[in-house]
Parts: C-alpha cells; structure tokens; sequence
C-alpha cells in the first residue's frame, strides 16, 4: 500500500531551493498561485520507496518571524498546514545565515532533513563540513546535495523515508538565559490550558510573543487569555528580549560551526569580509559615524586654503570693480551687491565639492546600503523603517531629491514621517552658513562644530520621528529587507561626475536665484525708506534701517532679538527661505563686506555678532522652514498644503526655541562669552 | 605553517589594536584637558571625536584578536579591515596636514609662529604600522573593480 505524504521545501532565498524541487519532481510539477495571492505556488509528486510524495517548493525566507507576504507564505503553510516533513535546503557557503532558520525551525519541532547544497561551491573555495558532525550536533538528518546536477537527491528521498517512519523524534529545544526562559515557562502555561492555542507549537509561540512578532501577538488577541498573556508581555521590553534571543541563536550557531566544519578564509570574498566588519553589532554604528566625521573633518579643513583663494580673489574683484565704475550706485551694485554677494556663496564651493565627493565614494563603493542596512535597528526603534535611512542620508546632499526618494518606502505613514524629518538633514545649502559662521567664531574647532551640528539635525529628526509615530501618525513599523550589492572600489572618474552633477546645482543657483536674490537684497538695502529723506544707493541709506530693507528688517527684529539676532540677520533668515545661500548672499550684502577688505567671516569675529548667537543662526538655519523648492515637492508628495504646513510650522517653531535655549541658556551660564 | 600566518595576524591584531585604542584614550584625555607632557611628546591634540575614532579603530583590531581567539578564522577580516580604516584615517590627516601647509602659504598672517608639525598625529604615524601590515599582506588585497581578497597567501 503506498503512503502519502506531504514534503515542504523551505530555505532562504537562492539557495537552490527550486533546482532541489526541480530534480525531485522532474516534470511532474504544476505551477498555481498560492490562495488569495499572486504568489508562485509550486508543486510536484514523486513515488519514492513506496511512499507517495507531494512536493511544496515554499517560497524563500530568511527567518520564521514573517514580514514579507513570501514569508508569511511559507510560516503558514509549515504552521497551518503541518507537513509531514520540512526538508531546509542550505547554502553550504553560507552556512552561518542559513542555519538560522534552522534554529528557528528546529523550535518550532517540526520533523525536518537539512539538504546541504551547493556543496561543490563550498569545496571550491576550500571550506570543509562535516555533515555527519553538523547531524550529531543537531540531531536532524544532513544530507549533502549538489541541486543543479541532481546530485544526493535519492539520498535525500532515502533521508526523507527513513525520518517518515520514525515515531520517536527528539524536539530540539534551545536553553536561553534565565529571565527568557521564566517568561516562556509562565507564558507556555498560559497557552497550554486554552484550546486556541492546541494547534500551535507551544513553546515556540511563546517565543514569538517574547520577541514581539506582531503577526503572532495578532493571533494570541483573538483568544480568551489574552489578557493574561498582555499582563505577561507589558512587562518586559520585547526589543532587549529579541535581540538576546537573535544573540543566543547566533551563539549556538557559531559554536558548532566551529565543531563541524573549517571555513577557509582566505577565500572569503572582499565583500564578505568587509560586510562581517561594517554590520557588526556592536561596531558597525561607532565605524560609520568615524568614517562621516573623516568626511566632515576633511571637508572643513583641507577646503580651507581654496576658501582662502576665492575669498581673495572676490575681495579683489569687488575693489577693482567699485574702484573702475564710476557712477556709484553702479559701482555699489556690482560691487557690494552682485560680486560680494555671489562671492559670499560661492567661496564655499570647495566644501560643497568635496562633501559631495565623500559621500559620493561612500555610495559608489556600496557602504551607504551598509549603513541603511546598520541603522534599521535604531531606525525601528523610532518607529522608521531601514529605507528611510538612505533618503535622509541623501539629505546631506540636497533634500529635494532626498524626499522625492521616499518613494521607495512603501507604507504610507513611514513615508510620511520620512517626508517630514528630512529637512533637518543639513543640506549642502546650509553648509556654507555653518562654515562661515563656526570658522569665525569656533577656529580650529569649527569641524567639531559642524559635525555636532549634523549630528543635532539628525538627533531632532530621530525625536521627531518617535513623536510622529506615537501621536499624530500612530502604526505598525514595517520590516526592514534589502539586497546589499557588492562592493566595488569607487573610480576617481565615477566620483568626480558624481560631485560635478551635484556642484553644478549649486554653482547653476549662484548664478541664477541667488544672485537675483543678492541683487533683491542689494535693491531693497539700497532704496530709502519712504519718509527718510535719503538718496538711492547712498552711503547713509545703503543697508541702514532707513533702507526699505532696514524697515522690514527692524519690523521682524523682535521676533529673533530673543534670539541674538539684529535686523540683518532676521532680513537673511527672511531671504534663506528662497534657497538657504542667499542666508549667506544677504549677510555679505547687509554688513557690507563689498567695500571692506576684511571677509564675512572677519567682520562678524570683530564683534558684529556673539560666538553665542552664531551658534543659534546656525541651529536656526539648520532646523527653520525649507527652502521653496523644497517646500514645494514636500507639497508635491504629501499631496496636502496641511502636511506642507505643519512641517514649516513645526520647523520655524523648533528652530526658535532650540535658538532661544542656544542663546539664553548659554548667556545665562556665561558660556561662549 | 598556517599557525605560523595565524599567529602573525593574532600579534598584528594585539599590537595595532592596543595601540589605537591607547592613543585615542590619550587623545579624549587631552581633549577634556587632561594634559600630560608625554601626549605633546607624542603629538597627541586634544580632539575628543579624532580620539573616539581611534579607540573605534581599536576596537575592530581588538575584535578580530578576540574572534580569532576563540578560533573563529573569519576573525581576521577585522584585521584586515581595520587595516583599511586606518589607512583611510591617514590618509585624511595627510590631507589635513596638506591643506593647512597649503593655507600657510596664502594666507601667511593667520599662522605666524607655526609649524608643520602642528598638525603632526598619532593617526599618521600609527598608520605606518598598517601600511607595514598592507605590505606584508599585500597579496590578499587585490584592486579589482570587485574587492577580492585574494585566494592564498
């Protein structure tokens, strides 16, 4: 009499999952859709020993903690449908990654065979294992196949025969550290004495509830103890416990990695190698913010002597060109207006550039999609999901294309909240206002200054993320899945393009709104405010309060005087919101740099401003509203003025107030003084 | 033969890392005005966040020393890698020191009184001993467009 069974191939992605099926089933297979969804569902007979086969090839996963609807797919089929044996198919050159499954399923207590494949692969590269030592270990049946030859697969019917008619199996059950053990015993009991959960593994549903699987806290609702087990669960942090519970698996893992089998390492990928290094868990964060703030200190420093060139020659360029003109008000415009002011912002092009070229050798060698990858840890906790790291890294550059990134993210709230944290990601824009302003109040310790101040916008984005998420946009953080590429050596040629597309942006804006906005400034600055008396471009009237400017300026000048600020620089801060160098532009025009010989940055050191109230613009600059074009694709993308609004209002607001402590606080303790 | 190449990386790992991590000690100390006369000796600035890359620095040599301890040999990517951290931190500070030599000479008021040396390091003379261990392994960093460490040694 033949017996059926039904055999559940299950493993992480491209493990040879399929070509295992394939050599089983031959062309006994058909192809459907799993019930409900558009999933590929594939399943195949095979007669071995007498025993009838049905062959489900699930779809891959890389652990029992569903996210994705392919791992819902295949969790639900093992827990719901209960085959009779799941065969694990392995990738043996990657055994550390794949034997988490293993774990987990080995908890689950299902009857299961491991199929160790690509075998061949892993003699290549000179690994050895010991599948009868990796079988003791784990008391599962290890068969070694090569898939795409068909290689052990009569050996993995034979295993699976063999395991069918075992009455007796040993449930493989991990011991964990005291406090996980204690509330898996006190939930397990729970979930024992209520019917609801007879179809469930016990233990292995506890687990889940510890380590927070939303899926499986979603089930245990629908039963009659759930408050009991919500009593149980309120009580401890499910965050600390996965990740204790993830360290355990992995310790196990490597313990007998290091009994059944010699990983060659010098065969180990470049890419392998430095991805075993950069993810670490415990330095992966510390080695990403060393290597921006090698970016930062760079930046700053080794931009310096070009600063210093530009700055010269646009010094010489405003004297010979108010020297040469002779009708004045000319002479003031080119001179004290286009040439300063221009010059004001493009002197900080070197920085511009070579930020750029950092972070494009970061991206073009594959380390960003590391980070992104680093950070969805701390990125969940804030209730943001992996990918919204790289559009806020991408912020650094320009947020306009960093938000209309955000499309990659698929949940509606995650890329919303994303939409409106990214303007505190200090934009290339912002940089020349933190250089002018720390280079002259903060010396030698101006790239500290400025990388504290990247650190704050994104320590305010990080809050107002947690904010959004437990109030006004309240959800379910979706999980974190991506491919890393491989790491490539960043060409000098590939790098400078990169830096180019993005410096030719700004260069294009200085050339074009910034100036418009320098000579607007120059213009208002220069026209007598109505009832002063005075002449059009004059010495008396030109950037004074009897200047048009002067007026709207000393109108706005008690909304920041709190501040440290004087009317110029609310006039600045008004003019910023056009594109945030015109901050810059504006001050070269209002303090009149055109006509002295010494900088921007040397008159305002000289005393036109604190060390105190420099700091504050530069928290201003970094956290108030937008820039237009940026106000107007955070409109394009929400689709919503109230969204737009809120993210103006919620920045200006916190821009004041961060401001106001900057100034008063630090006043008050006599610091910066 | 092959304990002998383990052995050598085990040392390379102790030795980088234990220094590292002691100068970017001294570094934080220096920053939070704890001077000593040995860390101007030394060339150590005070530069809180300069130190807490070295002490990172550190830590992967550490790291790795720990894993390959245990007899995990992948243990000695940490090696390797932190070797290229530390070049790249040398090659910043090089550029640094480049930049401000640079600057002396546009603008020769801002630095009356200078010298080079000033901005002198520990992370450009520590990265000798990497670019010693770069040389030494050189046959295991290949500059493909794919990063491969070779096969072999």
């Amino acid at each position: 009499m033949t017996e059926k069974i039904t055999v559940a191939i299950t493993g992480n992605p491209n493990v040879g999952k399929t070509s295992i099926f394939n050599a089983i089933t031959d062309s006994k297979q058909h192809v459907g859709n799993w019930p409900g969804v558009t999933v590929e569902r594939k399943i195949g007979k095979r007669v071995h020993n007498d025993i009838e086969m049905e062959i489900v090839d699930l779809p891959g996963t890389y652990s029992l903690t569903a996210y994705s609807l392919d791992e819902i797919i295949a969790r639900d089929f093992i827990i719901e449908e209960k085959p009779d044996i799941v065969v694990q198919v392995i990738d043996a050159t990657n055994l550390e990654r794949n034997l988490y499954l293993t774990t987990q399923l080995m908890e689950l207590g299902v009857k299961m065979i491991i199929a160790l494949n690509m075998t061949d692969l892993a003699l290549a590269k000179g690994d050895s294992i010991d599948a009868e030592n990796m079988q003791e270990f784990l008391e599962i049946p290890v068969v070694s196949t090569i898939g795409s030859k068909g290689n052990g697969i009569e050996g993995l019917l034979d295993a699976v025969a063999g395991e069918i008619d075992k009455t007796q199996f040993t449930e493989s059950v991990f011991t964990y550290e005291e406090e996980i053990e204690n509330n898996a015993d006190e939930l397990g009991s729970i979930l024992g004495t209520d019917p609801y959960f007879a179809h469930y593994p016990l233990r292995w549903f506890s687990m889940k509830l510890l380590e927070g699987d939303e899926n499986i806290i979603k089930k245990a609702r629908e039963s009659d103890s759930y408050t009991r087990i919500n009593e149980i669960l309120s009580k401890i942090d499910a965050d600390s416990l996965e990740a204790k519970i993830a360290d355990q698996r992995y310790k196990t893992i490597q313990a007998m990695l290091r009994q059944v089998c010699d990983i060659n390492t010098e065969h180990l990928s470049g890419s392998d190698m430095v991805d075993r290094v950069v993810t670490n868990r415990v330095l992966g964060i510390p080695i990403f913010l060393s290597l921006m703030w090698a970016a930062f200190e760079i930046t700053f420093t080794f931009a310096t002597p070009f600063m210093n060139i530009i700055d010269i020659f646009f010094g010489w360029l405003a004297e010979t060109a108010t020297n040469v003109i002779n009708i004045p008000w000319l002479a003031s415009l080119v001179g004290e207006g286009m040439i300063a002011g221009v010059g004001s912002v493009l002197i900080f092009l070197p920085n511009i550039l070579l930020l750029f070229f950092m972070l494009s050798l970061m991206e073009d060698s594959g380390y960003m999609s590391r980070a992104a990858f680093i950070m969805d840890k701390l990125m969940s906790k804030i209730g943001l999901h992996g990918k919204s790291f790289i559009p806020l890294i991408m912020g650094f550059g320009c947020n306009v294309p960093a938000i209309m990134a955000t499309r990659t993210i698929e949940d509606t709230r995650d890329r919303l909240i994303t939409i409106l944290i990214t303007p505190f990601m200090s934009c290339g824009a912002r940089l020349p206002v933190y250089v002018l302003l720390a280079g002259a109040f903060f010396g030698r310790d101006a790239g500290v200054v400025i990388f504290s101040l990247y650190a704050f916008g994104i320590l305010v984005a990080i809050v107002s993320a947690k904010l959004m998420r437990s109030t006004i946009l309240r959800g379910e953080d979706a999980p974190f899945i991506m491919e890393l590429p491989s790491y490539k050596i960043p060409t000098l040629k590939g790098s400078t393009i990169h830096m180019w597309e993005r410096g030719k942006i700004y260069l294009k804006k200085a050339g074009t709104i910034i100036l418009i906005g320098v000579v607007g400034v120059w213009l208002l600055a220069s026209i007598p405010a109505p009832g002063s008396g005075g002449i059009f471009a004059s010495e008396e009237i030109y950037g004074s309060t009897n200047s048009v400017i002067g007026v709207i300026g000393v109108m706005l000048e008690p909304l920041v005087a709190p501040l440290g600020f004087d009317w110029r620089i609310a006039v600045a801060l008004l003019f910023g919101v056009v594109a945030k160098e015109i901050v810059v532009g504006s001050m070269g025009v209002l303090y009149g740099v055109g006509e002295n010989e010494a900088s921007l940055s040397a008159v305002l050191a000289a005393g036109a401003m604190t060390p105190l109230a420099g700091l504050g613009l530069m928290v201003f600059t970094l956290l108030y509203a937008p820039c237009f074009a940026c106000i107007g694709v955070i409109k394009r993308e929400t689709g919503s003025w109230k969204w737009t609004m809120f993210q103006l209002l919620y920045g200006t607001g916190l821009a004041w107030g961060s401001a106001f402590v900057v100034y008063q606080v630090g006043s008050r303790m006599g610091l910066l003084a | 033969m092959k304990q002998n190449h383990e052995n050598k990386e085990l040392i390379f790992a102790a030795l980088a890392g234990a220094l590292y991590t002691i100068f970017g000690i001294f570094h934080i100390a220096e920053g939070l005005g704890i001077n000593t006369a040995t860390a101007s000796q030394l060339f150590v600035p005070g530069d809180i966040l300069g130190g807490f890359c070295l002490v990172v620095i550190g830590a992967v040599f550490l790291y790795g020393l720990k894993e390959m301890k245990q007899g995990i040999n992948a243990g000695v990517s940490f090696v390797y890698v932190g070797i290229l951290m530390s070049l790249v931190f040398m090659g910043a500070y090089l550029l640094i020191m480049g930049g401000t030599l640079l600057d002396s000479f546009i603008v020769p008021d801002d630095y009356e009184g200078w010298s080079i040396m000033e901005t002198f390091r520990p992370g450009i003379y520590l990265g000798l001993l990497s670019l010693a261990g770069i040389l030494h392994w050189k046959d295991r960093f290949s500059l493909n467009e794919v990063l491969v460490f070779r096969e072999g040694a």
